[in-house]
């Protein structure tokens, strides 16, 4: 854990730009946009390949039928959007249409979480990940940081099946190892320890990359694969440590903490666990999201609070 | 002689052109089949079947398609019993495989699936085929992808989002064909939701429109004929149906949208008026 001169990027970015490095390279790529064009870094795209950015306007259901169409017709399709909207406002068109279907779309939800904080609670996406995991056939991700966005991206755009990618809105730390790939259903060990295992995905888990938590031997894991889950990885870490916290921006109702706990539950692994998230509230205007992690109990001093109640001997 | 013509139109008024037309005897023995399925499931929405089965018939009997290339999305899954038997007696699976229709493992199931040899869209919930169908035809502009909706469905808003896409996209290779039947499930759609004049809405959106009675194989093939050739806008045709024609008892009665287990003496009323049909 190296917390001196971390960088900081936007994924967003690092997401237009490999989806236009793709696109070089594959004639078959398409975006389907929902009237997000510039909030998604895609003017550069919509411009060099006009005839493969299809502007749909303001209308989630129809473009998430529409980019199932096209990927009917063999296109690799990517549907952008704000999270708030798409897989929100579509989520039954993406239920029947893609999944039911079996369409290879790649939809991408943008301003994902709190981390939206000055925009209120509409458009700061909690539930995203929920609606996501129970479709049978999706595939759910979220990158890490900048660097894990730009391997990630080749990867799901090869994968045959459908899936949902969560992006944070805003730059944020980039911790990613250089050396490590991504792979569909392998999480990331981006510290090894003996005491307590830490899961969590996007750019929340990069507030442990500060001195407060060197003192603590964790194992803390990037499930930037949520769906499939990387449960041999997780089970192993659980077994050694017996103690889990999950971390996310997100609600607690049917997020990754809800995944792991089964888990553990159904193997019947002796472990005490502690889930980290939204406990079923709206979130709230902020000009920063440092204040909204503060109050939804989601900062470095809530997950330092966390770990000692872990590790106390109650 | 200008009674002589008149003799001829009075003629060709009161012969009922459906009759005389080749496909006529294809829509008795298949409205026959679908309240078979129905009658032996116990379950299925007949009301629309039997208005859609026309449009369905002369769509895969018309030489003007080929759906091994072309595509037909059904955008109302629960008209499935209609395409089942046309799909049938395109020989995409056996007839009799029409009795196992909603059942436990079917191949058929209670609303359109990509299990069923032939189908190529799954779909229950109203309002996303049409968009769909827009993306399909925007991928692949060498053939054209035939959609089906309902006038019920338009209720729907996510149609009116597909209306405007093809518009914005010139989608010559679209068409839109609407069972216009008048009625869904809780009533005729003038009471639940009106649509005023259909035809000229399309029209403003930028399609073609062409209205015509969808039980008239004649009609059906020369709407077909000019939707096709229409290479820049995409095409409309309001196919004006009759709720549960064939069978007078479940003509223009909502009631019959959807049915159970169908009591013994209606079947057989049913079925006698069909086969006479």
């Amino acid at each position: 854990m190296n917390s001196k001169n971390i960088d900081t990027k936007s994924i967003r970015q690092a997401f237009s730009q490999s989806l236009f490095d793709l696109a070089v390279k594959n004639p078959n790529l398409y975006v389907v946009d929902i009237g997000l064009r510039p909030s998604l870094y895609l003017d550069k795209f919509a411009l060099r390949f006009k005839s493969r950015f299809i502007e749909c306007g303001i209308a989630e259901s129809n473009a998430a039928a529409v980019a199932a169409g096209l990927a009917a017709s063999g296109k690799t399709v990517f549907l952008t959007s704000f999270a708030c909207f798409s897989p929100a406002l579509n989520w039954a068109v993406i239920k029947q249409s893609i999944c039911y279907n079996q369409k290879n779309v790649k939809i991408v939800g943008s301003h994902a979480g709190l981390m939206s904080a000055d925009l209120g609670a509409t458009h700061q996406m909690l539930e995203d990940v929920a609606l996501m995991r129970t479709l049978p056939n999706m595939e759910v991700f979220a990158p890490l940081d900048a660097v894990e966005m730009a391997k990630m991206l080749p990867i799901i755009a090869r994968s045959p099946r459908p899936s949902y990618l969560r992006l944070p809105r805003l730059s944020t730390p980039t911790v990613f190892p250089k050396n490590l790939s991504f792979t569909i259903g392998k999480s990331h060990l981006l510290a090894t320890g003996k005491d307590v295992t830490v899961l969590g995905y996007g750019p929340i888990l990069t507030q442990l990359f500060v001195p407060d938590f060197q003192k603590y031997s964790l194992d803390i894991i990037n499930c930037s694969s949520i769906k499939p889950l990387d449960t041999d990885t997780i089970l192993k870490s659980v077994k050694k440590t017996g103690r889990c916290l999950v971390i996310e921006d997100h609600q607690k109702n049917g997020g990754l903490g809800e995944a792991v706990s089964s888990l553990i539950l159904s193997l019947g692994i002796k472990c005490k666990f502690v889930h980290l998230a939204i406990t079923d509230s709206f979130g709230q205007s902020a000009l920063n999201y440092f204040d909204l992690y503060h109050h939804y109990g989601l900062s470095p001093l809530a997950i330092l609070e966390a770990l000692k109640s872990l590790l106390s001997k109650s | 002689m200008e009674l002589a013509w008149g003799g001829l139109y009075l003629i060709m008024i009161l012969l009922p052109a459906k009759k005389s037309h080749p496909l006529h005897a294809l829509s008795r023995s298949l409205r026959l089949d679908i309240l078979e399925m129905i009658n032996h499931a116990g379950f299925g929405h007949i009301g629309g079947s039997f208005s859609a089965i026309d449009i369905l018939i002369s769509l895969y009997n018309s030489e003007l398609f080929n759906f091994d290339k072309d595509h037909f999305i059904l955008s109302a899954g629960h008209l499935c019993p209609a395409l089942y038997t046309v799909l049938a007696q395109k020989n995409k699976f056996p007839r009799k495989e029409l009795l196992t229709y909603a059942q436990f493992a079917s191949r058929l199931q209670g609303h359109s699936n990509l299990e069923t040899p032939g189908v190529e869209y799954a779909s229950g919930a109203l309002g996303q085929g049409l968009s769909f169908a827009s993306g399909l035809a925007l991928g692949d502009k060498t053939h054209h992808t035939v959609c089906l909706t309902t006038d019920g469905e338009h209720n729907e808003g996510q149609i009116w989002e597909a209306i405007a896409f093809a518009n914005k996209y010139h989608q010559g290779n679209l068409l839109n064909i609407i069972d216009y039947n008048g009625y869904q499930l809780g009533g005729s759609t003038a009471d639940i939701m009106p649509l005023g004049e259909l035809a000229s809405k399309y029209l403003h959106f930028g399609w073609t429109v062409t209205t015509i009675n969808g039980h008239n194989f004649f009609e059906l093939e020369k709407a077909l004929k000019k939707a096709k050739s229409s290479t820049i806008y995409p095409a409309c045709i309001i196919a004006k149906t009759t709720i549960g024609q064939g069978v007078s008892f479940m003509e223009n009665k909502f009631e019959y949208h959807d049915v159970k287990q169908l009591p013994e003496d209606i079947y057989l009323a049913a079925k006698n008026e069909l086969q006479k049909y």
